[in-house]
């Protein structure tokens, strides 16, 4: 027959086609829809955490967004740490009068104590002081306990408000007198809500609010304490952006910040785009589990349909058909398991509100987002059939001639079209990752990242493979029938140590992550290392602190360190060239901060000498000593030079030498920039002495009362409230963060007990032959109890070793820790593995191993 | 001796109780050949099935050398084919992801027997297939894979063999190998051998022969 006679025969009309497949796709799903039942779940619930994420991030963007105006307290807000320079403040003025400014404000905050006027009271405490004028708040407005609303009378002529905690802290009562400084202030009210302040917003102290006067009138503000004074303007907001413009060009040598409305809402915008990034591409990472899930669903699903798909062709369908068929039933099913994530993700989002408002502070408008639903459905429609495709495109393969045989028909062939389609498919989940989290660049790293740990499942497969087979003549019968399952053809080995090691992987990076993320927050206690620190000591009471604190505190003498705040204003180094101050800030990631200094002579306990000279015989000038981390960020070697602005004074210093410093030993502080002595003698210097303050709280108070009585301007900072507060803030991350890997360990888990099942039915055939000829149903329990749990193992060693390696890769190059191996947490991990994997396995085999073998046999 | 008493089986389909096999008495001594013939769906298979405890009967007792199996639980089931009962099947069941030589040791393996692969090889020679030890199922023909399926259900010694038509799905030629080779080791061990069979002219070198039509006996004779 010629071959165009073929083609002929082989065209149908594409209705007849269409409808050929569409009925066909429906007898399929009649008969097959339970087998596929975790394709779908496993679809459904990727979509649905990628849906409920993306929708919760998404509706605290908004309110946030509508919320910045009221967080800044301001259009644009001018704030500086130093009093206002006369240049800067002419500068501003002249500025400001060209601008319709509608209304301003001016506050100053600084952090202090604060104690009962009634000394019976054996209490004070750390807050932050906020000196308010007669125009606070430009807008929102303070939520006062009475309810009744907020005025300027109730701070004016020595008013102060509260916190309800300080009232419960100090024990007094509204009408009681407090102590600031030198001054004494009436508890006029409580504050239950500042405007602008979110919950879990780290701060040193509760804040109160006196009158600006009051506070600059108080003998707190002299040199050398820490002081924030803000300028507030109410204007138009394109008015504002312009104001701003002007203002940063005018003191860009000066240590004024500018923030506008706009700039603060960006800020957070851009903080919130990359948390939804984040929360996506999470998400996107159980959508890519699942669809690992459905990839070794549809695999055997295939190899079960072989005698189906065989008869079909005999009758007539070709490849082309077949493959419609089935590839009609996936996108069904894929759109329905997408239908139920996103109604799972309604719900999710309406459960999850009291969690965020929370966390952020935020009564969010949190409701599911049409355009995260449309993409959660795009996305997981396009997954499941791209993951799908290849195991079905081994149906070409099927020769009718295998219904002839009562043999297995041999393995599928790879060829160019497989390979075109799993380029294809590749090329297409780095489109759809770098969608996910804007940008190419993550897309190829995420991709790669998950191509990369794919390929060393499958390398740790093959490893699998090969360290079982001494096992194949283990004297126990169980052990040998494992491993030689693992491996011989048609093993399920690959799919389940892929699906599960990512799983593990992902889940335990989360959480080790999660560690890392606590130890850089929390700097632990070590028992004997100070808890106090007594800060803002003038020179003229070092003597008298030192006195107090030989008669107060046990153990070893007294240590008071002189400290000066500096800022760095230029860097002249081999690699590193800052010219400016304005360079400084704009490129010194984070180097125009403010930082405290000392001088000494020696190198203190906790720290170690790794370059240069502490200090070198013969020198002249300015010499300082800078910390590892920030020489090794930026690039600095002994010999480099660098200006710094200490109080006004240019000091061209010449660095030294390069330290280590062990920041949880903080017996000497800790400094970043240590100073030769000699040039800063004669500087202004105040004094700080860490203090390890007695363990009894009551003796406690009455320490800190104390300094507050007789030093009203020294603060005490009590590390072990700060490290509470801390805690705190990062409990709210650790939240999110582990909300995130729980989704990715209950699809992971789902996906094992999806691939697992599926190998149920190959089983029912191995099982019902083996108790033919004799087996016991505890013998094959056994078998399947050690051979899963081998695969467990292994994919818990692979997986666990990828997270130790993330965990190390964050540690050392994002928060710059000491890293040492969680080994405890990495082993218990392996073993939970191991054992939920055969757990799994024994429990999803349970009723093929109760089955009587007959029914099975027949039906083969 | 195996002993059926007024063994019935019925099942379900398409909601309505379908018996298959009609209250049966049978009795075939140590060592007979019975031939079981009849057309398909005549409970042919079901029967061997029921006497090798591969499925519970719906009614009445089987009694395997005086022991009455009916009451088993799965687990005394799968002892007693390990010890007694080895099974020829028409589709050959073997363990695809095993080799030949694995497949054969298997019964062995399970009841714990330390000779397991020498006496495989023993086994895999007696049926002609020496040299194809390491091929899988899927690398051997149809009748290869069937003497490889008669030498796993020897391997325990047993005194039982049951065979449902183990020629069913192979060519004359095949077919008549793998049937002298089952008559041979018959002949050698003395075992019993109940061989369900389409096969009038094999039939009739059988010591006693049991015809079944519908479920029920329909002629049985010597």
């Amino acid at each position: 027959m010629p071959a165009c006679a073929f083609a002929a025969a082989a065209w149908t009309p594409p209705a007849t086609d269409a409808m050929f497949i569409i009925r066909m796709a429906w007898r399929e799903m009649r008969w097959g829809w339970r087998r596929l039942l975790f394709f779908f779940l496993c679809l459904a619930i990727g979509v649905a955490s990628m849906v409920t994420l993306r929708s919760v991030v998404q509706g605290v963007r908004v309110t946030l967004r509508a919320e910045s105006r009221t967080l800044l307290g301001a259009d644009l807000a001018l704030s500086t740490s130093r009093d206002w320079a006369d240049a800067d403040r002419q500068a501003i003025e002249r500025l400001v009068a060209r601008h319709p400014v509608r209304s301003r404000s001016v506050q100053i905050e600084t952090t202090t104590m604060v104690r009962p006027a009634d000394s019976a009271k054996a209490v004070s405490r750390l807050v932050e002081v906020v000196g308010v004028d007669r125009a606070y708040p430009l807008y929102g407005s303070p939520v006062m306990q009475s309810g009744r609303p907020y005025a300027y009378s109730l701070v004016e002529g020595r008013g102060i408000l509260v916190r309800p905690e300080l009232l419960t802290q100090l024990g007094v009562a509204v009408g009681d007198d407090l102590v600031i400084g030198n001054a004494r202030f009436t508890v006029r009210g409580v504050v239950d809500a500042e405007p602008g302040r979110r919950a879990g917003g780290f701060s040193f102290g509760t804040r109160v609010f006196v009158d600006a006067r009051d506070l600059e009138a108080a003998g707190l503000l002299g040199f050398g304490s820490r002081v924030t004074r803000r300028l507030l303007l109410a204007l138009p907001e394109s008015e504002a952006q312009r104001l701003a413009q002007d203002l940063r060009h005018a003191l860009r040598d000066g240590f004024v910040s500018v923030r506008t409305s706009r700039s603060t809402e960006d800020q957070i915008g851009r903080d919130l785009e990359r948390a939804e990034d984040y929360v996506s591409l999470a998400g996107l990472i159980v959508v890519i589990l699942g669809g690992v899930g459905v990839w070794s669903v549809v695999r055997v699903f295939v190899q079960q349909k072989l005698r189906s798909v065989a008869v079909l062709k005999c009758v007539g369908a070709s490849s082309r058909q077949i493959l419609a068929v089935y590839m009609a039933q996936v996108a069904l099913m894929g759109l329905t398991g997408s239908a139920v994530g996103i109604v799972v993700a309604a719900v999710a989002v309406a459960g999850l509100r009291p969690m965020v408002a929370d966390v952020t502070g935020l009564d969010a408008a949190l409701g599911l987002t049409a355009s995260a639903a449309a993409q959660g459905a795009s996305i997981g429609l396009l997954v499941a059939l791209l993951f799908a495709l290849v195991p079905l495109l081994d149906i070409r393969h099927v020769r009718p001639s295998l219904l002839l045989r009562a043999s297995e028909p041999s393995r599928p062939r790879r060829d160019a079209v497989w390979y075109a389609s799993a380029l294809g498919i590749g090329v297409l989940l780095v489109a759809v990752a770098a969608w996910q989290a804007g940008s190419w660049r993550v897309g190829a790293i995420l991709s790669g990242g998950f191509a990369a740990v794919s390929l060393v499942l499958a390398g740790a497969g093959l490893l699998l493979v090969r360290a079982m087979r001494p096992l194949e003549r283990s004297r126990r019968l169980a052990v040998r029938y494992a491993a030689r399952r693992v491996g011989r053809p048609g093993s399920q080995v690959r799919p389940v140590l892929l699906a599960v090691g990512i799983g593990v992987f992902l889940v335990l990076g989360v959480r080790l992550l999660q560690d890392d993320l606590l130890r850089a927050a929390a700097v632990t206690l070590r028992p004997g290392s100070p808890d106090m620190f007594l800060i803002d000591v003038q020179p003229d009471q070092v003597d008298g602190v030192r006195a107090l604190l030989r008669k107060a505190v046990t153990g070893p003498a007294p240590v008071l360190i002189p400290v000066l705040r500096a800022r760095i204003t230029a860097i002249h180094g081999r690699e590193t060239r800052l010219d400016s101050y304005e360079d400084v800030r704009g490129r010194g990631r984070g180097l125009g901060r403010e930082y405290v200094v000392t001088y000494r002579a020696t190198l203190a306990a906790n720290e170690r000498l790794t370059a240069g000279e502490f200090w070198p015989a013969a020198a002249a000038g300015a010499q300082v000593s800078i910390e590892q981390g920030l020489a090794d960020r930026e690039r600095l070697r002994p010999g480099d030079r660098i200006r710094f602005d200490i109080l006004g004074r240019a000091i061209e210093a010449t660095v030294a030498s390069i330290r280590t410093v062990d920041w949880a030993d903080a017996r000497a502080g800790g400094f970043m920039f240590v100073f030769r002595p000699g040039v800063l003698d004669s500087a202004p210097r105040t004094f700080i002495a860490p203090v390890t303050g007695p363990a009894d709280p009551r003796a406690r108070a009455r320490f800190q009362r104390d300094v507050a009585a007789g030093f009203a301007n020294v603060s005490v900072v009590d590390i072990r409230e700060i490290l509470a507060s801390v805690a705190r803030v990062v409990r709210s991350v650790t939240l999110a963060v582990t909300v995130v890997g729980s989704l990715v360990l209950a699809s992971g888990i789902l996906i094992l007990v999806g691939s697992i099942s599926m190998t149920r039915f190959q089983r029912m055939y191995e099982t019902a032959i083996l108790k033919t000829v004799g087996a016991t149903t505890g013998q094959i329990a056994a078998m399947i109890l050690v051979e899963y749990g081998l695969v467990g193992l292994a994919a818990g060693a692979v997986g666990s070793a990828g997270a130790l390696g993330l965990s190390w890769a964050v540690a050392r190059h994002v928060f710059d820790l000491p890293w040492t191996p969680a080994l405890g947490v990495a082993a218990a991990a392996v073993a939970a593995t191991g054992l939920v994997v055969a757990a799994v396995g024994v429990a999803a085999s349970l009723d093929v191993l109760r089955r009587r073998p007959l029914a099975t046999l027949r039906a083969e | 001796m195996i002993e059926l008493r007024q063994v019935t089986k019925v099942v379900q389909s398409g909601g309505r109780p379908l018996t298959i096999l009609h209250p049966l008495d049978l009795t075939v001594p140590p060592a007979q050949f019975l031939a079981i013939t009849g057309p398909s769906g005549s409970g042919k298979s079901t029967l061997l099935g029921l006497v090798a405890g591969l499925d519970a009967p719906s009614g009445g007792h089987i009694l395997i050398h005086g022991r009455d199996i009916t009451g088993l639980g799965e687990d005394e089931l799968a002892r007693l084919r390990r010890q007694t009962i080895g099974f020829v099947f028409q589709f050959f069941h073997l363990i695809p992801s095993l080799t030949a030589l694995e497949n054969v040791c298997v019964p062995m393996e399970i009841a714990g027997r330390a000779d397991a692969v020498s006496r495989g090889r023993d086994l895999l020679a007696e049926v002609g297939l020496t040299d194809r030890g390491h091929h899988y199922p899927s690398q051997l023909s149809g009748g290869e894979q069937q003497r490889v399926a008669i030498a796993r259900a020897l391997s325990n010694d047993p005194p039982v063999l049951l065979a449902d038509e183990p020629t069913g799905n192979l060519d004359l030629a095949n077919g008549q190998h793998v049937m002298e080779l089952l008559l041979e080791i018959r002949r050698t061990r003395g075992a019993t051998l109940m061989l369900a069979t389409h096969d009038a002219a094999l039939a009739d070198r059988a010591d006693a022969r049991l015809r079944l039509r519908g479920g029920r006996v329909d002629a049985a004779g010597h």
